[in-house]
């Protein structure tokens, strides 16, 4: 307790206060960019913190990581463009509730979830912190298999209408994830004698594709842009966030649900934040009252997937601070941070260095508060330039900053070539039917799922039936009747819903 | 515009073709790195021949809808991939500048004849927008943008 009032105290400085709102706003702008990731905005501002002091070098880093992970959001709802993995499934209401005029809803929805995400992921981490990480090492091949394959369940409620087209899209996806050398055997796969493509198809090249080339070729086909103006609120702003809280605090289950699942699968080193806001949103969409309503800007699904993937920034530290493993890409970059200023992850972190460790993991939680003015200032403004810029100038200014963000990733015209005809065979593929965002989950569960199969078959490869080693002890057993369960509540409204079975219910209910 | 196409049918033969181009160089492969990718294939083969099977015999969307102007989507997606080979060719300033101005000048042109006059008067306003991000990214983030032959 006498370290965490210190560490308290420490951060409650002007320095420390001063810190994290640059943190954050620096985060929040790199994040809104579609390419630049929260691992990257730690990466280009990490030279900055070597002169901080350890502490304020992490409190800086968290505040970053913290705001671009939210910072995703904005672009996700204003353009289509999820300016981070994490809110791949923000886009899926937050840009139909923009289209319907209700951005600063969404907007507003999105900062709320966002900061109660932050909080409780923090608190999850100051109380639960060595527990929760004994779960993190139980997680062998087989059961990340399952995990893949309890995300791929998703496609059900991604395909859009056409559970074939979502499972096609889904296996396109997972094939796109293949291309370039295998994680296990080491041999380059589907390269067609072109040596470039050894590195494989990189899920954001693709996200930026899939996502964004589609909605800038509508908009130049309609010939304006894709938002309207916000409809004219009592009370302007502060209006839609008022509604927006009400909604949220006096309904909070899905709230409570989704931060759950965020900081569940947060402790899975290798699932991060992608996979934690499209899971949280199934379920949202799921145990909805009206799931026709997803996917059409119901709001309950941003609120999922902001609350979930803010979850896990705080979340993913569980794993990182107990037992050095990273549970998310950006946490790599913390972790050696961490070392460079000879602290090791173990117990010793909470013990001997306490002071800098609750400090930390206190910074984030004042980084998640910060989000809120930050948050709906800088919302207010990105919506006005996107609302106020003719289209003329926002088509091309949108796509400049893709090329851009498409080849700073690797520095490779190549990525900028591949995002683009992933992005027109995109455009097609929507109007047949295969939506981008069962090709985006194929793509983040197929290497997981990949890596966890062979690794499994690898291990079992003197097992009379090899395959039996994928349900071999409970957890794995837990995870795939889950998988079963999952599948089955996917499928049974569809089927249901064919057989007429639905109507007839409702109609008995009338009735009596 | 509106075109008729058995949406079924056509992803069923997508899927087909899509599992056919990287079922033939498979065979090269040792058994760690094919036995995923050959499970997923198989299945996407499965699912094509689904769909054209329900395509004939309950087929679901039968005409696909292209929103505005054909002719646009398609000078938007040549002009896409001519800017992305200018940027080796001419480096990204130059093709960037040129590829902004067209675009600007193409979309406005949607609401009517754009005089030479405005389109000078936009000339500083793309340049601030190009120049920002440029700079943000050379110096800030410290990427290396390509240069071509001039910049």
């Amino acid at each position: 307790m006498e370290m965490f009032v210190e560490a308290l105290l420490s951060i409650l400085t002007l320095e420390g206060l001063v810190t994290i709102l640059v943190g954050v706003t620096a985060g929040l702008f790199i994040g809104a960019l579609p390419g630049l990731t929260a691992t990257m905005a730690l990466a280009v501002l990490l030279p900055f913190t070597f002169t901080m002091s350890p502490l304020q070098g992490l409190m800086a880093l968290g505040a970053v990581y913290m705001g671009a992970i939210y910072g995703g959001a904005f672009t996700a709802i204003l353009i289509n463009t999820p300016g981070t993995p994490s809110s791949i499934a923000t886009t899926f209401d937050g840009f139909p509730m923009a289209r319907q005029g209700r951005a600063y809803e969404a907007l507003a929805a999105a900062t709320i979830a966002s900061v109660v995400g932050g909080i409780v992921g923090v608190a999850f981490l100051l109380l639960l912190a060595p527990p929760l990480a004994r779960l993190a090492v139980v997680f062998g091949p087989a059961e990340m298999f399952w995990v893949a394959m309890l995300g791929l369940t998703l496609v059900a409620s991604l395909a859009g209408g056409s559970l074939l087209k979502g499972l096609m899209g889904g296996c396109i996806g997972i094939l796109l994830s293949t291309i370039g050398v295998s994680p296990i055997g080491g041999e380059t796969r589907f390269i067609f004698d072109f040596p470039p493509l050894q590195g494989g198809i990189v899920l954001i090249v693709a996200l930026i594709g899939l996502f964004v080339v589609p909605e800038l070729l509508s908009m130049a086909a309609q010939g304006h842009g894709s938002l309207k103006e916000s409809n004219k609120l009592e009370g302007g702003a502060l209006a839609s966030i008022r509604k927006m809280g009400r909604h949220i605090f006096l309904r909070p289950t899905n709230l409570i649900r989704s931060c759950l699942i965020g900081q569940i699968i947060a402790i899975i080193p290798g699932a991060g934040g992608n996979v934690t806001s499209l899971v949280a949103y199934n379920e949202a969409k799921r145990f909805s009252s009206d799931p026709s309503s997803f996917g059409k800007g119901n709001v309950d699904g941003v609120i999922a997937s902001e609350s979930s993937n803010n979850v896990m920034v705080a979340g993913s530290m569980v794993p990182l601070l107990t037992l050095g493993i990273p549970g998310a890409p950006p946490d790599a970059i913390i972790l050696g941070v961490l070392l460079m200023h000879g602290l090791r992850p173990g117990l010793d972190l909470f013990t001997e260095t306490g002071v800098l460790t609750n400090g930390f993991i206190l910074s984030m939680g004042f980084a998640a508060i910060m989000l809120l003015p930050v948050g709906l200032l800088g919302g207010r403004l990105i919506h006005r330039v996107v609302i106020k810029t003719p289209f003329y100038f926002l088509l091309p200014t949108i796509a400049m900053v893709t090329i851009l963000g498409t080849y700073a990733l690797r520095n490779s015209l190549l990525d900028v070539g591949i995002m683009l005809i992933l992005g027109v065979a995109g455009y097609f593929l929507r109007l047949i039917g295969i939506h981008a965002a069962p090709i985006v989950l194929g793509m983040i569960l197929g290497g997981i799922a990949e890596q966890g199969y062979v690794q499994t078959m690898l291990a079992a490869v003197v097992d009379p039936i090899p395959w039996l080693r994928l349900v071999d002890n409970t957890l794995s057993k837990v995870l795939a009747v889950l998988v079963l369960i999952s599948a089955a509540t996917a499928l049974l409204p569809g089927w249901l819903a064919r057989k007429g079975l639905l109507e007839k219910a409702g109609s008995e209910e009338e009735t009596s | 515009m509106v075109v008729r196409l058995n949406t079924d049918i056509v992803a069923g033969i997508l899927g087909l073709v899509f599992s056919a181009g990287l079922w033939l160089p498979r065979e090269e492969m040792g058994r760690l790195s094919i036995i995923f990718p050959r499970a997923v294939l198989l299945m996407t083969v499965l699912l094509g021949i689904a769909l054209i099977v329900k395509g004939i015999i309950k087929p679901g969307v039968r005409e696909v809808e292209i929103e505005g102007s054909v002719g646009r989507l398609v000078v938007t997606i040549l002009g896409l991939i001519a800017w992305w080979y200018a940027i080796g060719w001419l480096g990204f300033l130059v093709a960037t500048s040129i590829a902004f101005f067209g675009f600007t000048w193409f979309l406005a042109s949607v609401e009517g004849h754009v005089s030479l006059r405005r389109l000078l008067m936009w000339i500083p306003i793309m340049a601030v927008l190009i120049g920002v991000f440029y700079l943000a990214f050379t110096e800030v983030l410290s990427v290396r943008l390509p240069t071509g032959k001039w910049f």
